[in-house]
């Protein structure tokens, strides 16, 4: 496989880079410890379309192949030093934008993804409850047929962008004794909608300018045209946007990655305690060259499993594949960089003490690092 | 009646899930009775899986509402889907 770059892509990921470091790092530490997320800049986001990346331009998108959506993913976690908004940025995009993209009706394209890519709609999706866990299609949320449309009654919870969205894509039971095979139907619900609700902000350990909650419906009444993907086909539409999302959100770690490792070289280089720099000691250097490794790797990895977004029929394995070492990755990265930086990392704030907290929820969110295990060794017959 | 090709599917088919899903088991305890979907043979990604062979083996495309037990549950059923499929090509 060849992913070298075209000049299209280089520069892509140039302006993205620039944009991100020059637009979006001010106050980054200060949002993270007060956890807001920055609505002025999630629409200055939306003015490059970096919510609408992959999506087709007659919808507000910017057009890109999946390949090139990733590289600018790279470049915003690489620019970006709030870890939260950029995974905000992929929540919605991955989880909510790409399956309105993929499976929505003409009509639903057009009602929300003009705004939805350029940021005057924030999405959020629903689909954890609090008893499923990562069994995601045991959940116990119902949709009713009634009156022309469904009658959703459940609890969502950790979901991404709750407090503050406009819409909500979410799954509920049409027919439970069919489960995952036919049961799940997947609805857009717009907020304004009688019977939902959303729960107070929860206080995270990192990722903390992304805001999350639950999400409860209580006889919330939608018409039968909230339906996303045909009434049974809710398991099809959440499987392919998890192939997204895996494959995809690794784009923003790899960029993290590579921030941190920038971080770390100017460090190793630069301080000097005993009159030489401390990287030409092999207990720094070491680690920095781990770091330099994983991040080829995962960078390998998460351009394989887009290659094959646009054509394949199912990247389930390559997205876990990718989703599991790139999340593990990203931790033990960060955790060298705090190693790196001393106890200058332990005081709150600083760049690696954030990045590692962020990184955490990583090998937990779309599917744990032992979810990916379990795909992975199905796929293999196990 | 099941016409020659959409017979010789069923076996192609009927050989995949016995090597994938039911490795080592008697062949006969496969039969065109044996619930698929409802018996736990097919778990989700064992659904997958399978649509994945019948697409890139037949040629077909197999739609997101289809991947249920009205269509996938029995081998006959699942034969006549992709023949089906194959004809409208």
């Amino acid at each position: 496989m060849d992913f070298s770059l075209s000049a299209e892509q280089r520069r892509l990921q140039r302006e993205i880079a620039a944009f991100a470091r020059g637009e979006l790092n001010a106050d980054a530490a200060e949002r993270d410890r007060a956890q807001l997320f920055p609505r002025e800049l999630w629409l200055r986001c939306g003015e490059l379309r970096l919510q609408g990346l992959m999506i087709p331009e007659i919808y507000g998108g910017g057009g890109l192949d999946a390949v090139s959506s990733t590289l600018a993913l790279e470049a915003l976690g690489h620019g970006c030093e709030d870890g939260g908004l950029s995974f905000s940025i992929c929540a919605h995009l991955l989880a909510c934008v790409v399956p309105i993209w993929k499976h929505g009706t003409e009509e639903q394209k057009r009602r929300y993804l003009p705004g939805m890519t350029k940021g005057s709609l924030i999405a959020a999706n629903a689909m954890s409850e609090p008893a499923s866990g990562s069994d995601a299609f045991a959940l116990t949320t119902r949709a009713e047929s009634r009156e022309s449309g469904y009658v959703l009654n459940g609890t969502k919870t950790f979901c991404s962008n709750g407090p503050v969205a406009d819409v909500i894509v979410t799954y509920a039971a049409t027919d439970p004794a069919k489960a995952y095979h036919g049961g799940i139907t997947a609805f857009i619900v717009p907020r304004d909608t009688d019977g939902l609700r959303t729960g107070r902000p929860f206080h995270k350990l990192g990722l903390r300018s992304s805001q999350m909650s639950e999400v409860v419906f209580e006889n919330a009444w939608v018409p039968a045209d909230a339906v996303l993907g045909g009434v049974g086909g809710g398991s099809s539409v959440f499987a392919q946007s998890m192939d997204w999302e895996r494959a995809c959100l690794g784009a923003v770690h790899i960029g993290t990655m590579q921030r941190l490792l920038d971080l770390v070289v100017t460090r190793a280089r630069t301080r000097r305690p005993s009159g030489e720099p401390v990287g030409k000691q092999q207990g720094v250097s070491h680690p920095v060259a781990d770091m330099k490794v994983r991040l080829e790797a995962a960078r390998l990895l998460v351009y394989r499993a887009a290659s094959r977004l646009d054509t394949a029929r199912d990247i389930s394995m390559d997205a876990a594949i990718a989703k599991l070492f790139v999340s593990e990755a990203l931790v033990a990265t960060a955790q060298d960089a705090v190693r790196v930086f001393g106890a200058d990392a332990a005081i709150e704030g600083h760049a690696a003490e954030r990045a590692l907290r962020d990184a955490i929820a990583s090998t937990l969110y779309s599917g744990t690092s032992e979810i990916q295990r379990n795909i992975i060794a199905r796929w293999l017959g196990l | 009646m099941e016409s020659a090709a959409e017979s010789d599917i069923r076996g192609s088919i009927k050989d995949y899930i016995l090597a994938e899903f039911l490795p080592g088991e008697n062949p006969d305890s496969l039969s065109d009775d044996t619930p698929l979907i409802t018996g736990g043979i097919l778990d989700s990604i064992a659904t997958v899986k399978l649509i994945v062979f019948l697409e890139e083996s037949f040629g077909v495309r197999i739609e997101p509402h289809e991947m249920n037990a009205d269509f996938l549950n029995f081998l006959p059923d699942i034969a006549s889907l992709v023949e089906e499929r194959r004809r409208q090509a």
